[in-house]
Order: C-alpha cells, then structure tokens, then sequence
C-alpha cells in the first residue's frame, strides 16, 4: 500500500510539474477608468480566469494603460480593452498597429461602432438598436409600459447568472450592472480563448473569437461574434428596476437576430 | 495496483452480502416543493410524499442501499432517510450550497458545493467533512469510478472535468470540454467517462488511462441542452436528458451515433436508469412529472405527477 501511495504522488507531481512548465503568462491591456463598475468587472474576471489558470496553465495579468502610452508599447499585445466612449474606441481600433489585435468594446453602445464593421473590434455591450428592437417587442404587447432595456440586472436568475451576480457581489459588496457584466465578460472571453488555444497570440485569438467561440457568457445559448462584431446576446426589459422580461421575447420571428444590425453586408 | 483492487474487490462483497432487499421504490427530489416522492416502479404510482427540507437536489443511496442522501442546498446539508421506513434518520453538514454527488464504494459522499468552487468528502458514519478539494468555478456533476480510484468533477463556469485521485484526495488532470459541463458517466470498467456540456451542446468520451477526449459531438436536436448521462449495462447505449429540447437522446456509447429521440417531459434533467436497463426515468423540472421510458420500444409509458420542480431521481432495486 504504501508503495502505491509514494506512486501516486509521483504520478501527481509528474502532471503538476507538466503544467507549471508550460505555464503562459497573459497581460491583458486595459485603457479605462480604474474605479467603478467596469473595473470591478474586469478584475472579477480576472479573478475568475486565474482559477482556471491554476488548473490549465495560464497567468493573467492586467497592464493600464492611457491610449499614448498603449502606442509606445513595444512588447507583442494579446488584447486591449476599452472601457472609453465611441472616439476612444474607433481612435484605437483604427490605428493600423492593432489591425490583428482584438479591441473589445467594454462601454460603449454606439450604432457607429457596429456599423463601423471593423474586423479588430468586438463590441460587448448591447447596441443602441439591440436595446430599441427588444424595447419595440415588449411595447408591441404592453404598449403603456415605461419599461428600459439593459444588458444586465443585479435579479437576472436563469442560465447561472444568480451565481454570477452572487459571486461578484460578495467580492465587491456592490450589484453587478450592465458595466461590471462587460468587464468580466472581456476577460472570460479571452481567457477561454487562450484555454482552448494554448497561446496568447492577437491574431490567433481574434480569428477564435470572430469565428469559432460559443461563449458562455451566463446568459444562455453559446454567444457568437455578428460580423459586425457585435456579441450576439439575449437582453433585459426592466421596469421600475424590475426585471419583467427577456428579448426576444417568445415566438419572435428569427429569435436574437431579431435584435440590431444583422450583418455588414 | 493489484492489492487495491483486491482490497476494493473484498470491501465490495461484504457490502454485497450485506445488500437489503430492493424496496423497488424510485425515490425524486422535489427543488420547489421541498420534498421527495416516492414512487413504487413496479406500478409507476406515487407511495408517499415526504417533507424532507430546503430546496433538496442532489440524490443518492448508500452502497447497502439502505439509506437515501438527499442534498439540502439551502440547508447546507444532506439529509439521511432510512429507504424502508422512510423516517428520516439525521442530517450531515456539507458546506456551502451542496448541489449534486455520488457515493463511493465505501461510502463516503463526494460532493459538489456549487457557489464554493470545491469539492467536499463527507464521512456518513462520522458525519465529519474529512477533505475540502479546490475545483473550478461552479462544480456541477460529480462521478465515482466504478473501482472507486477516481473521482470525477465538472466545473460549469470553467469548463473543466477535473480527475480526482482518491488516495490522495488530489487533482491530478484537467480536461477542457465544451462549455458548461453538467453530467458525467463511466463505463462499467470505468476505461471510459462520458461528459456533457449544455452551452456547447457536446457529448464528449475522455479515456480514463490518458485523460484525453477521444470522440465528441455535437448533439443533432433542436433546442438540445445537455445534462444528464446514464449508459445501459452493457455499456453499449448511451441515454441522455437535453433540457428545455424535453428529449431523451439514445447513443450507440461507442460512435455517439442517435439511434432515438424519445419524448418526455419539459426541461428534462435528472435521469435514473434500472439494474436491469429496461426503463429510464427523467425529472421533467418544468411539467412537474417524471417520464418512465421502455428501452425496448424506446418510448415513454407513462408520466407521473410528483412535487414542483423535480431535479433528480434514484431507484432502490
């Protein structure tokens, strides 16, 4: 028996020396206020991606950066992310330096960004016409409602998002709101994407992300990239601060892509 | 190895010996109505119906077979019911939010605590905690091999089966599956786990002497969310719950291929499969009933009522 034991030991720390030899560290690039909803949401996801780090073999690290400094960066970039308005976030995404680079949109739901087609942007958040779309579905049943559209909400149960809100309050003592879901979204993306594909290279990791991911976002069915980078993505109808629906609501025709902008094309 | 197994080979028998005789009595947990019914299987009616505590999910039966666990989530417990009188006996401790676990051979509970990203191993006798192990976030499904050396454990938010050395009560491999992995299942020589993942909507086998993922799918059903995984006894189909697709899907186990879609009710999780393989049984959570499914025909014979929200089941025969 004790053979055994010493044997299995052995075999144990065979694998964890095996991961610890191959461990790739990640330095997420981040430009953005470093206080407030979308930073706590970063850093829950940063946290999160780290448990997962310790098991398969990844560090995460987060580098803030203004936009200047972010040109002077001389060492390869994985990812940047924007937690800026519609200008900071074309002015990055169109310098010519980050074209391979996946720029994700934390902030802003500007119909400019999706329209703008950029094959190096992703947009997290729901879009102005996302959220007007979903708006028109439930007023077309409940036509005296005052209800608004969000991302996220602190009461959103289903698909797991009651661990996701339990877990970011108790970190933070504060709600996750629409921001805080962005941030932490950002990084899980990334960070699956670096899991399955055991590298943090940008050009590797955009063409995963715009192509091929199904991401588990807590919000349901695997989320997908729109080739207008947009995250393809169910919404909130909230009223009073209540959570009263989710869109597309049942039996709409064409199910998420009842919601924004299509396609590019 | 050798001696382990005859260690383990032994510690089986005497359990064997010591089997009760079967009450035939199919036991759900009721998540909304904090209660477990009891279902005779031979006539598929309901017994009895009994309180049992806040919010039970997770279920399971000792290797004697003579006691029921039900998991409290909101209790933080498991609660013990004697599966002849149905009295309840007591209750253990299981840490924060026990949602789902298996039995192992010698008796101890391997569970899931969901919000707590770790694995607990209870002590029955002792009702003492005797290791807390680090998983992923939101652990989910939970497997004992069959000789008992290994433990399988999901992790739905970080996508991982992490495998479990029970010698050492250490993780020894992590194996990257398709989003939000839920139900697990060996094979009876425990050479193969099956795994499935609800957001990607993946089946995949990982043998179990490399820890690699041999085969997966895609599962063909609209709507399909899978959760559940139980295989018949000689290993050879596969049957497994799909959600809100309310679908039982029947696999060859050796090429994933559907040999049949079988209807039952809405969001379909739990799912129980008889000693002998002839029926299947699923907790429909939304329809409030249990479908017991003919293997042969591979049909649904009938659906019964049970409490709200039915989330897992287990059969006494």
């Amino acid at each position: 028996m004790r053979v055994l034991r010493i044997g299995l030991i052995a075999v144990a720390a065979i694998f964890s020396q095996v991961v610890s030899a191959d461990v790739i560290d990640v330095k997420l690039h981040y430009v953005g206020p470093t206080a407030g909803s979308v930073w706590l949401g970063v850093q829950q996801g940063l946290e999160e991606a780290n448990v997962q780090g310790e098991f398969l073999g990844q560090r995460y690290s987060l580098q803030t950066e203004t936009t200047e400094a972010l040109a002077k960066t001389k060492t390869p970039i994985t990812a940047i992310l924007v937690g800026g308005d519609k200008q900071q976030v074309l002015a990055i995404a169109n310098n010519a330096k980050y074209a391979h680079i996946p720029v994700l949109n934390l902030l802003s739901d500007s119909d400019d960004l999706r329209k703008a087609c950029l094959a190096n942007l992703l947009n997290l958040p729901a879009s102005e016409q996302m959220k007007q779309d979903a708006l028109q579905q439930w007023l077309a049943k409940h036509p005296e409602s005052k209800a608004h559209v969000q991302g996220w909400h602190e009461d959103f149960r289903k698909f797991a998002a009651s661990q996701l809100n339990g877990r970011f309050k108790k970190s933070h003592g504060i709600v996750m709101d629409n921001d805080a879901w962005s941030g932490w979204a950002a990084v899980k993306l990334l960070s699956d994407t670096v899991a399955r594909n055991q590298t943090d290279d940008a050009a590797v990791i955009l063409n995963y992300l715009r192509n091929e991911i199904a991401f588990d976002g807590q919000k349901g069915a695997g989320a997908t990239f729109r080739d207008t980078g947009q995250l393809r993505q169910l919404v909130l109808i909230v009223e009073d601060n209540k959570l009263v629906a989710e869109a597309p609501l049942r039996g709409v025709k064409s199910g998420l892509d009842s919601l924004g902008l299509k396609s590019c094309k | 190895m050798k001696l382990k197994q005859l260690l383990l080979s032994s510690l089986i028998l005497v359990s064997a010996s010591a089997w009760a005789e079967p009450t035939y009595r199919l036991f759900v947990t009721n998540e909304k109505s904090n209660s477990v019914s009891v279902i005779d299987s031979r006539t598929n009616e309901v017994e009895t119906t009994l309180d049992i505590g806040d919010r039970p999910r997770g279920i399971g039966l000792s290797p004697d077979q003579k006691i029921l666990y039900v998991a409290l989530s909101e209790e933080n417990a498991i609660a013990m019911v004697d599966v002849k009188t149905l009295k309840t006996i007591g209750k253990l401790n299981a840490g924060e939010d026990p949602e789902t676990f298996d039995v192992h051979p010698n008796g101890n509970l391997y569970l899931s605590n969901e919000d707590d990203a770790k694995a607990t191993v209870i002590n029955p006798e002792t009702g003492k905690i005797i290791e807390e192990i680090r998983v992923g976030l939101e652990p989910e499904g939970v497997a004992v091999s069959p000789r008992g050396d290994i433990v399988l454990v999901t992790s739905e938010s970080t996508n991982m089966v992490h495998v479990i050395d029970v010698e050492v009560h250490k993780v020894i491999a992590n194996i990257l599956v398709a989003a939000r992995p839920r139900g697990l299942a060996f094979n009876s020589e425990g050479s193969l786990a099956y795994v499935s993942s609800e957001i990607g909507n993946e089946l995949a086998i990982i043998d179990m002497s490399t820890y690699k993922i041999v085969k997966k799918v895609i599962v063909d059903v609209p709507k399909s969310k899978p959760m559940a995984i139980k295989l018949s006894p000689d290993d050879k189909t596969l049957y497994m719950t799909t959600g809100r697709a309310a679908k039982v899907v029947v696999m060859d186990a050796e090429t994933l291929a559907i040999k049949a879609i079988i209807d039952v009710g809405k969001r379909v999780w739990g799912e129980e499969i008889s000693r002998d393989g002839s029926r299947i049984y699923t907790a429909n959570g939304v329809s409030n009933t249990v479908s017991v499914v003919d293997t042969a025909a591979n049909i649904s014979i009938k659906e019964i009522e049970v409490g709200k929200a039915p989330w897992g089941l287990v059969i006494d025969d």
